[in-house]
């Protein structure tokens, strides 16, 4: 960057910040081992996928009452986690806040992977998967289904872009120093980079693109979970039939997104040997926003559950009466308390938002983002308006099946391994704009 | 200590056999619900909707009442509701039961009203030898005939539907049959309206005559599909007609999936909503185009050193 004050005094020079992100790329023993792993699973969970085509969704536990389980919990989980991209790269960047600068690109991360397999996440949902296309070629313009689909693909797109555009320069680094990459790679790099040689009208051209998408994915981030809300909020259902699930929803996705991202960035830190740039400040700032975004959903549950628990509506009293206190009360409260409102209480201190603490807490948190949408998926489901009489026994009841649950295992071995490999082929920590922070002149050979 | 063991193990599945079958041979309802007695009297009116709600909700099981043929069902099957045997139990008894349910039995607590119940009683009480006051219904006695049919007769200007109800002799005379119920039958959207009132039984000229409603809508000429037969089959098996008659109140028929609502088909769909979807698609994904346009400028821009 030209127009930037002459190069400051620093203990960071722009070689060694080249040298510290790029090496973990090069050479991490553990990383081919956890990526063995995963695929390990993949492959075994793969095969009750196969069984689930093969017999049909009659091998879970979902019937004619619960014809949603597992799998649309875990689609609004992976959503809501995936937020975290708009969140943190585009309205935080958008404001300019400075401390997000290392760790806007493992949200951005975070949030593909997170999308894409959430998109998956549906179609394992379908006893004939072939017929996903029918969406598209009958969908019809009144169905939150449509609307759901190609938000989801939107989302997708805008985030790949804000995932490598603002890559760029980095790439181009990569294509310069990682002499002893694969071909495929040096392909990949060399085409991605986009001739970037930071010269400033690329530089100015680079970021306007930048900041567009930045602007656009704030809508269509509000979209998508919003719409995810409207799934089921379009129903006249006890416990959906609310006006609030837009915003709760998109609430709920910021703590949960928060969460995840707390948690990557812990072990990025850790296992990528990046103190000096993932530091205390990162998680300190970041358990302050989780204690924000808590709030405010815990602000959300309130309105949710107060105002109708209050007036205790035919149909709407069965329904938060197993809620409060009966068959559901245990994931009910936990995710309550362990998910928000102990995790407030402690965050609030210091101490607690010291890099171990506040990833333990969000693991929790994340627990609890997770139990919760199973308390919204699957309970209002069991009571629907008309009795339920004369059917089977497994009707009345859901209880996810082993398949089920293995193949909700695969969505998140996959999500993992998506995570993982991004992070082997791409630096996780933007070269360029912490050297731009710093006052370190960041020079790009041709 | 070991002869201990196998007896105690022999008399517990002793007890355990005889209380399972003892709990499916013995469904007795308590002391307190057999002292529920019937609100409505057995008038023939209530006896015939009884009849109704009863060929709806149970003969599909328990078959026609005093013909014994009921649906063969394991373990327990279904008891024939006409017969003394079971009538010998209380009104009170017999509304628990139909409450309760048992094994293959459903229970039919939320899916009747309890007026219908009581109905569905009063009717199955009628074939009580015991009460004197329900015997008039079963009464008359037709010779025995062949070739049962009914003929329609319907009045245009008054709306009056005839039906006449007669069978051959063996001697080879048409004779009319009495005191058999009749159904009047209209089709509509859904399944058939009955409109044969409360005492369609035929009177001594085998005839039965129906009011057809003044105010019901039919399609554009005011036609309507009639169908009368035979309430119970087990007299002399199917005996249907059918009929096309200008009864109804003409009237336009609207197809709700012909004009735009939430509820149509793809091409029906609001403007809003079409406008609302495709504006905003066109919109996002115009952005996003517009920067991947820009992003195949980028190497270019690297010549452009100023
Ligand atoms: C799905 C078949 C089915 C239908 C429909 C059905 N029942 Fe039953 N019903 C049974 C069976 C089987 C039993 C025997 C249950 C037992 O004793 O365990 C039974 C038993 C009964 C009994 C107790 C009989 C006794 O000997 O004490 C009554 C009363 C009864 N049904 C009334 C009704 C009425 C009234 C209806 C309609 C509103 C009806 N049932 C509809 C199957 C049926």
């Amino acid at each position: 960057m030209n127009d930037l004050p002459e190069q400051k005094e620093t203990t960071l020079s722009f070689e060694k910040i080249k040298k510290d992100i790029l090496r973990p790329m090069q050479n991490h023993k553990g990383l081919e081992l956890w990526i063995a792993f995963l695929v390990t699973v993949i492959s075994v969970c793969a095969w009750a996928y196969y069984v689930q085509l093969r017999d049909g969704l009659g091998v879970t536990g979902m019937r004619d009452y619960v014809s949603w389980g597992l799998y649309i919990a875990n689609f609004v989980f992976f959503v809501a986690v995936s937020l975290v991209g708009m969140l943190i790269s585009s309205i935080l960047g958008l404001l300019r806040i400075d401390w997000i600068t290392p760790i806007s690109r493992i949200a951005e991360i975070i949030a593909v992977a997170f999308v894409a397999v959430a998109g998956l996440v549906i179609i394992m949902d379908m006893g004939r998967p072939d017929r996903v296309v029918n969406v598209l070629i009958h969908g019809r313009f009144q169905s939150p289904i449509l609307w759901d689909i190609t938000v989801v693909t939107t989302y997708l797109t805008i985030s790949l872009l804000l995932l490598i555009l603002p890559m760029i320069p980095d790439l181009a680094i990569c294509k310069n120093e990682l002499k002893k990459a694969s071909p495929f790679l040096k392909r990949l790099y060399n085409l991605l980079s986009f001739g970037y040689i930071n010269t400033p009208s690329q530089y100015k051209h680079l970021h306007k693109m930048i900041r567009t998408l930045m602007v656009l994915i704030v809508p269509v981030g509000l979209a998508i979970h919003t719409v995810t809300s409207w799934l089921f909020a379009a129903t006249l259902r006890n416990g959906w039939d609310t006006t609030i699930f837009g915003p709760y929803f998109v609430a709920g996705a910021f703590v949960a997104g928060s969460a995840g991202l707390i948690v990557a960035m812990y072990f990025f830190r850790v296992s990528y040997k990046l103190k000096d740039y993932i530091t205390d400040v990162q998680f300190d700032n970041m358990g302050k926003l989780m204690v924000a975004v808590c709030l405010v959903y815990l602000y959300f549950n309130l309105n949710e559950f107060l105002v109708p628990g209050y007036k205790m509506k035919t149909g709407d009293d069965v329904h938060l009466t197993e809620l409060f206190a009966g068959h559901w009360a245990i994931m009910f409260w936990s995710s309550q308390l362990l998910g928000n409102v102990i995790p407030i209480m402690l965050l609030v201190t210091k101490k607690f938002r010291k890099p171990f603490p506040i990833m333990v807490i969000s693991l929790f948190i994340l627990a609890g983002a997770w139990i919760k949408r199973y308390v919204i998926v699957i309970p209002t489901l069991l009571h629907p308006h008309l009795p339920i009489q004369n059917v089977p026994q497994n009707f009345v009841h859901y209880y996810p099946t082993a398949i089920e649950i293995s193949v909700t295992v695969l969505s998140f071995a996959l999500a993992l391994l998506i995570i993982t490999v991004l992070s082997k082929i791409f630096p996780v920590v933007p070269i360029c704009e912490i050297a731009e922070q710093k006052g370190i002149e960041v020079k790009i050979e041709a | 200590m070991k002869n201990a063991i196998k007896i105690i193990a022999s008399l517990f599945l002793l007890f355990a056999f005889s209380a399972t079958v003892t709990m499916a041979q013995k469904w007795s309802a308590p002391a307190s619900a057999k002292k529920k007695q019937n609100p409505y009297e057995a008038s023939t009116k209530n006896i015939s909707s009884g009849k109704k709600i009863y060929n709806i909700n149970c003969k599909s099981c328990h078959g026609d009442a005093t013909m014994g043929n009921m649906l063969p069902l394991q373990p327990v099957a279904p008891s024939d509701l006409g017969s003394q045997a079971f009538l010998m139990q209380t009104d009170g008894e017999i509304y628990y039961k139909v409450n309760k349910g048992n094994g293959a039995m459903p229970t039919f607590e939320k899916t009747l009203s309890d007026e219908d119940k009581w109905m569905v009683i009063t009717y199955l009480r009628s074939f009580d030898q015991n009460k004197k006051a329900s015997k008039k219904i079963a009464e008359v006695i037709n010779p025995e005939v062949s070739d049962v049919r009914i003929l329609l007769d319907i009045n245009k200007e008054d709306k009056r539907i005839i039906a006449n109800l007669s069978g051959l002799t063996k001697k080879g005379d048409r004779v009319a049959l009495q005191g058999i119920e009749l159904s009047v039958k209209v089709k509509r959207n859904f399944g058939y309206l009955d409109i044969s009132g409360d005492d369609a039984y035929t009177n001594e000229k085998g005839e039965v005559s129906v009011q057809f409603p003044k105010d019901l809508p039919a399609d554009r000429e005011g036609h309507v599909n009639l169908l009368v037969k035979v309430t119970d089959d087990a007299y002399y098996g199917e005996v249907i007609v059918d009929r096309i008659a200008s009864l109804g109140i003409p009237t336009n028929p609207v197809n709700p999936l012909d004009e735009r609502a939430m509820w149509g088909t793809r091409a029906n769909a609001p403007i809003w909503i079409i406008l609302s979807y495709v504006g905003g698609v066109i919109c996002i994904w115009g952005v996003i185009f517009l920067v991947l346009f820009q992003l195949i400028q980028l190497p270019k821009l690297a010549k452009n050193k100023e």
